[in-house]
């Protein structure tokens, strides 16, 4: 090899380094120091965690209510009177089922009533303590309306309505200590013994029922000395009919005092409840990203101390021929090592928590893949920020001043 | 003894191939108040399958003499060739690039990394320098087994004695076959009878062709290389093949 003398060249060797090898380079440092390296990591870890098992598991729950939603239905509406102006309570006119069963696209209507007087276990109970319960008399369709179903026992039925049978909400069977049927068990409402014939499941659009002693009209009529009123009532319209029928309804069942009809979707409470969640959603996000941060701060103090430590090893492979960018690849590719590794652990925690979770609350796990990715995503973007400026700093370290050991 | 650069002058920019460094009337000044002349009008040739120690107290510009040969420093004038390549504003990427090709250090602190093995760190010799994983671990066993540690190739830097572990550096800094080795103190942290095997790696490493760049305090050691430059006050003060 002739080269004319005293011209400048640049035309010489070149350092080169593949990636494989600079990834197996960046992989030496993370681990001959494992515990500091695993420590550093676990900032990240604890954030994507909670990333991804805070959408994981608002993703599960609000998939659960959905379920929830689809299976009650979101086409109930509850008619019931509002406040009037002026003096007293207001009420629902008698025939308020029958004008609401003329409205075309409703297919389903159940009303009940509020009775006076204590639900007890036996005659023998202060009247006073009613733990909370309450007597209503229900149409035999009530359970169709509500999409309900029976624990224990039966429904009310056409024939069971006239005698003094009563069926019992979840929360009513619970607080009389009611939890079998196979024995006949009767419970005291006031002036009369009733039968227990039934038990409901928990109703999640009208909770009213779960704490109430239900029983037939005319039982009621016969028994309990009522005169009839509706209180509520309980429509099912055709989904896609559900604002119009909604908007006609209060002139329909009170043409002369419609603002005293109170009409609202069952449903709606929950959506509310979906909303309240991921309020809380957004705020547990917000804590996963503060943690996040302070996981690739963490990153970047262990990245400034390894350069400061390690200043010989930079000395030595600038020796050996390494290039300023082969130096800051080095480095940036560790903290991306230690962001990474860091990230992985995190999402494999976050899905654990949600898995977990989500087999206690009984729902189906549903992760969403955004979530994932994201999470994984950040932690790598994290770790190059986080490695930006310890490898700058690294790279433009003097060789000789790197090589100085005193 | 001191030779006028101007009679240098033709036959060192005449014949330079022949040569595998070349120092010409190189300075090198620090920014200070007074300025440091750590080097002055350093100018030195060091044939192909030389062995040279360069001699000088501390404070005498040796380290500074240690970066510019070893291209880890630029002079502030005079030029520095290499295998008979003019490194004068070359971009601080081909200055790495000849550092992996055409020159191997020796620290006094050896510099092992500690997470490596033995033939490992050799093979850091090679890892700039674009050869294969496989090739450079193949030429690292060979190069281990000349300085007489083939029974060491997978042992920890912390396993090895100090000796060992310099031997290991000089393994590194044979590995890729440059143009010199360039060995700054190499038996400053080593015993007497470590010292004197080492050395004894180095004679026989010269008498196989390598070329020998020894930086040195130590008079007594310098005593029996085959040419010693003595550094004094950042100037040439003898040059024992100009004599």
């Amino acid at each position: 090899m002739v080269k004319r003398p005293g011209v400048p060249t640049n035309s010489g060797p070149r350092s080169r380094l593949s990636i494989r090898d600079t990834l197996r380079t960046a992989a030496t440092g993370p681990r001959s120091r494992k515990l500091r390296s695993a420590l550093s990591a676990l900032g990240i870890t604890i954030g994507i965690a909670a990333l991804v098992s805070v959408l994981g598991l608002s993703s599960s729950g609000s998939a659960d209510l959905i379920r929830e939603l689809d299976a009650l239905g979101t086409n109930l509406l509850t008619v019931e009177a509002g406040q009037s102006f002026g003096s007293g309570n207001s009420s629902l006119p008698v025939d308020a089922p029958a004008r609401i069963r003329r409205i075309d696209p409703v297919y389903e209507v159940a009303a009940v009533s509020k009775i006076s007087g204590g639900v007890y276990r036996n005659d023998l109970i202060d009247e006073g303590r009613t733990q909370g319960l309450t007597i209503i008399a229900a149409d035999l369709n009530l359970l169709d309306a509500q999409r309900g179903s029976i624990s224990q026992g039966q429904y009310l039925t056409s024939a069971l309505q006239d005698f003094p049978a009563v069926v019992l909400g979840a929360v009513a069977a619970e607080r009389l200590g009611i939890v079998e049927l196979s024995t006949a068990r009767s419970i005291w409402l006031g002036d009369e013994w009733f039968v227990v014939v039934g038990i409901l499941n928990p109703l999640p659009l009208a909770a009213d029922l779960d704490r109430a002693a239900i029983i037939g009209y005319p039982a009621a009529e016969r028994f309990l000395d009522y005169e009839y009123e509706p209180d509520i009532i309980y429509v099912r319209a055709y989904a896609e009919h559900v604002l119009n029928v909604r908007s006609v309804m209060s002139a329909t069942v009170n043409p002369e005092k419609p603002e005293e009809v109170e009409v609202s979707r069952a449903s709606d409470v929950l959506e509310a409840r979906a909303a309240t969640q991921s309020t809380f959603t957004n705020l547990f996000l917000g804590l996963g990203v503060v943690a996040l941060l302070v996981g690739g701060i963490g990153i970047a103090n262990v990245m400034v101390i390894a350069v400061i430590e390690r200043r010989n090893e930079i000395g030595l492979r600038r020796a050996l021929g390494a290039t300023r960018f082969h130096i800051a690849m080095q480095f940036l590719t560790e903290s991306f090592f230690l962001s990474a590794a860091g990230g992985l652990a995190g999402v494999m925690l976050g899905i654990a928590v949600t898995v977990g979770y989500a087999i206690i609350q009984d729902w189906a796990v549903v992760i969403p893949s955004y979530a994932l990715i994201g999470g994984f995503g950040s932690s790598l973007i994290i770790g190059g920020l986080a490695g930006l400026y310890p490898s700058v700093r690294a790279a433009s370290m003097s060789p000789t001043e790197a090589l100085r050991t005193r | 003894m001191m030779q006028s650069s101007t009679t240098l002058d033709q036959s060192f920019f005449d014949s330079s191939e022949e040569f595998a460094l070349q120092l010409w009337q190189v300075t090198k000044s620090y920014d200070g108040t007074p300025p440091v002349h750590a080097l002055s009008d350093v100018t030195i040739s060091v044939k192909h399958g030389e062995f040279v120690g360069i001699v000088g107290a501390s404070g005498s510009g040796k380290s500074t003499l240690l970066h510019v040969i070893g291209t880890l420093a630029r002079p502030t004038s005079g030029s520095v060739f290499i295998n008979g390549m003019n490194t004068d504003g070359m971009s601080d990427g081909a200055l790495s690039g000849l550092r992996s090709q055409d020159v191997g250090f020796v620290f006094q602190e050896f510099f092992l990394i500690s997470g490596l093995s033995a033939v490992q760190n050799v093979a850091n010799g090679l890892l700039y320098s674009g050869v294969s994983e496989a090739e450079r671990l193949r030429r690292s066993e060979i190069m281990l087994d000349k300085v007489g540690l083939a029974h060491r190739l997978t042992h920890m830097p912390n396993e090895l004695s100090g000796g060992e572990q310099q031997r290991v550096a000089v393994a590194r800094a044979l590995v890729h076959e440059p143009s010199f080795v360039l060995a700054d103190e190499p038996t400053g942290n080593l015993d007497s009878r470590s010292t004197e095997s080492m050395m004894e790696l180095f004679y026989s490493l010269n008498r196989e062709g390598t070329t020998i760049i020894i930086i040195t305090h130590d008079r007594e050691v310098a005593e029996r290389f085959p040419r010693q430059v003595l550094l004094k006050d950042g100037k040439i003060e003898s040059d024992s093949a100009l004599a």
